[in-house]
């Protein structure tokens, strides 16, 4: 079976390509934005030296280089999405390069489209406190109220299952929570915030929904070969610690910060004031933290992986030696 | 007035923004070419009406006014379009591809009676006000020179897009990267410039190439020098290597010299030696400090007033935009500006093409 992987050269997709080669992919396309990222193909072949191993360069906004991209193709990973920029520029690049590729694969007859969404989309808000968060929650019908990225990768999910409906491929959805590891970034915003030399601990008791960036792609590569047809899994590891717990690791491990611990309450409370400020001041400060978000984002829940279990995944590294990887390469020492 | 903003791109949550905010008109429509670009914007402005097609918009929705927040190359033609739809046109920068473009348009606007209006904002800035009163009030006496610079951060998610893109419209400008931004520049000085300007410029790439013909093909540094009929000079710094990004201008005359740093909204008059000795230079970073101290004071309260949004420029310049359409006063930015402007970028892009 070839496959494309779209997004190969980003954090996870990188990952995502080597989980793919050792689950026994053996026909693999790398999509890259430019050019692929440092030796990736090297060692890629090195490792895999049987598999045919194929990179392919295209901007998924221009439909026009699509078809060839997705040329004999038999399954697209779509793990490509717009990760930063301005909410119209995260838009565009999540969801006008996913219905420019879909519209390629339905000319060229993929089959099977696996897609790599976000935990963003779920609508968590009416879920009490201490609830198991898993695939059986509903997602939002629009996703706006949460902010530009969930706006557009809510938007993704749903464009994915109108073309489900249209060209009748099989779809499987992968929903990471907190995808972390080296190369990755410190402080999801579920932990906290840094401003004015702080950082405001929002999470703290929390659950966070963490999964170690190989882990992830494992479970990619999982769903990619043995997905059922129509259904999402979370993505999530063992062993969760909670935001605060996060944080004083990272402080044990990485560095100190000046921590201001904000009381769930007084976060929602906030918010509201947030939300207030902005009306009256005509945008002078962004409304990044609303209460919808709040209730949606900081409520302590349980996040379940039992899904992904049944379909064969394992976490390949735990998650002690996860925090530990990463908080090592955080802290710039050697390996 | 009835309102819709074609181009649905990152900046036309400005315009949207800043109409909300002035209150003077209803945003009620957006148009752009790929149907879910309009209806993102439509969603996260509260359920506009999504169109395709200009014309098609501009009709159905009976507007007044239409924002064109396209890319350049698409001025031109949006712009008269509306127009002579009987519409009044603010039109992002850059205004045109070159002069001819921009001529093109102010001839429409004005042979169909209408107002057309150009997102120069930054002359909007607060302490940019403050210097056209003083300019005006001839407290700074005759210019002598300006020196400005303007910072461009191609590791910034705007530069980025334009890097990693050979297609990016970006590119396909006369002036590639500077043709996007130098209308910023001119149009803070052209008003102190009697024509004619006579134009010097060099560019550069200074980054390393990344094997992109196209990409590559696009310069980062520019350094111009323009000089007026009265001999007044004005040298500019556009810049992507220069840390921190600047956006400044410095204004030298006759009786004082000011800087006004457009990020941090300051404007200071130069520091003055008027004590003997050591002395003399003991008071001026005394002097200095009270100065921008004040500077923050005023700040601390413009945003207390809610007066200090990260696009305040944009909000004064739309206000006085629709001030002239409701014939309450004159366009803010002169038309003879505007094609100012264009015949300079005119001149740098010519003083930087090949040469035989």
């Amino acid at each position: 079976m070839k496959v494309l992987l779209t997004g190969a050269g980003g954090f996870l997709g990188r990952c995502v390509a080597h989980s793919l080669l050792e689950a026994g992919v053996d026909d693999l396309r790398l999509h890259f934005r430019g050019a692929p990222p440092g030796n990736l193909l090297d060692a890629l072949r090195r490792r895999h030296p049987d598999a045919r191993i194929e990179a392919s360069a295209a901007n998924l906004l221009y439909a026009c280089d699509l078809p060839a991209l997705v040329n004999g193709v038999e399954c697209i990973v779509h793990a490509a999405a717009g990760m930063r920029g301005s909410a119209a520029d995260m838009f565009a690049n999540t969801v006008v390069g996913t219905r420019n590729l879909l519209d390629a694969a339905a000319v060229e007859g993929v089959r099977r489209v696996v897609m790599v969404g976000s935990f963003s989309v779920y609508r968590t808000e009416g879920l009490a406190r201490g609830a198991v968060h898993d695939e059986s929650v509903p997602i939002e019908a629009v996703g706006i109220e949460k902010g530009a990225y969930a706006h557009a990768k809510t938007r993704q999910e749903h464009l994915l299952a109108e073309y489900r409906a249209r060209f009748g491929f099989e779809t499987v959805v992968l929903r990471p929570g907190v995808i972390y590891g080296p190369g990755g970034g410190a402080f999801s915003s579920r932990v906290g915030i840094r401003a004015m030399g702080l950082f405001f601990s929002l999470g703290r008791g929390a659950e966070l929904p963490l999964t170690y960036v190989e882990n992830c792609a494992d479970a990619v590569a999982r769903a990619t070969l043995h997905g059922v047809d129509g259904r999402a899994y979370n993505v999530v590891d063992d062993d969760l610690p909670s935001c605060g717990q996060y944080l004083r690791g990272y402080q044990a491990r990485v560095g100190r910060l000046r921590v201001l611990p904000v009381p769930y309450w007084l976060f929602l409370l906030g918010a509201r004031c947030l939300v207030r400020y902005h009306r009256v001041s005509k945008g002078q400060l962004p409304a990044v933290f609303t209460p919808y978000v709040v209730r949606s984002m900081y409520r302590p829940l349980r996040h379940s992986n039992a899904a992904l279990k049944a379909l064969g995944w394992r976490q390949r590294v735990p998650t002690q030696a996860g925090l530990a990887r990463t908080f090592q390469a955080l802290s710039g020492t050697p390996p | 007035m009835r309102v819709g903003i074609v181009g649905c791109g990152k900046i036309a949550d400005g315009h949207a923004e800043q109409l909300r905010a002035i209150g003077r008109a209803q945003l009620v429509a957006a148009c752009d070419r790929e149907p879910l670009m309009a209806e993102q914007f439509s969603q996260r402005w509260g359920g506009l009406a999504q169109y395709a097609d200009m014309a098609e918009m501009v009709l159905a929705e009976r507007l007044d006014v239409v924002h064109v927040a396209t890319p350049p190359d698409s001025h031109v033609a949006l712009a008269c379009s509306a127009l002579e739809m009987g519409c009044h046109v603010f039109v992002e920068k850059p205004f045109a591809m070159d002069g001819a473009g921009a001529r093109r348009i102010i001839d429409c606007a004005n042979a169909v009676g209408r107002k057309v209006g150009v997102n120069y904002l930054y002359n909007f800035e607060t302490p940019a006000l403050e210097l056209g009163r003083l300019l005006a009030d001839g407290d700074l006496g005759e210019v002598v020179h300006v020196e400005t610079c303007y910072g461009y951060n191609l590791a910034g998610d705007y530069g980025i897009a334009v890097m990693s893109d050979p297609a990016h419209w970006v590119h396909r400008l006369p002036g590639k990267l500077f043709h996007n931004v130098i209308d910023h520049v001119l149009a803070k000085v052209v008003p102190m410039l009697a024509e004619p300007v006579v134009v010097w410029a060099d560019a550069r790439r200074m980054r390393p190439a990344s094997g992109d013909a196209v990409v590559d093909a696009m310069p980062d540094e520019l350094r111009l020098l323009l000089r007026d009929r009265d001999g007044r000079t004005v040298s500019v710094m556009v810049g992507s290597h220069a840390r921190p990004i600047g956006h400044a201008m410095k204004v030298y005359g006759t009786r004082d010299t000011v800087e006004l740093d457009y990020a941090a909204r300051t404007l200071v008059r130069s520091a003055r030696q008027d004590q003997p000795s050591a002395v003399g230079r003991l008071f001026p970073a005394w002097v200095q400090a009270w100065r921008f101290a004040r500077c923050g004071m005023r700040n601390l309260g413009a945003f207390g007033r809610h007066e200090f949004h990260y696009f305040q420029c944009m909000r004064v310049l739309l206000d006085r935009f629709y001030d002239a359409i409701e014939g309450r006063g004159d366009d803010p930015v002169p038309q003879a500006e505007i094609l100012r402007v264009a015949a300079i970028i005119d001149g740098i892009v010519d003083a930087l093409a090949p040469r035989p």
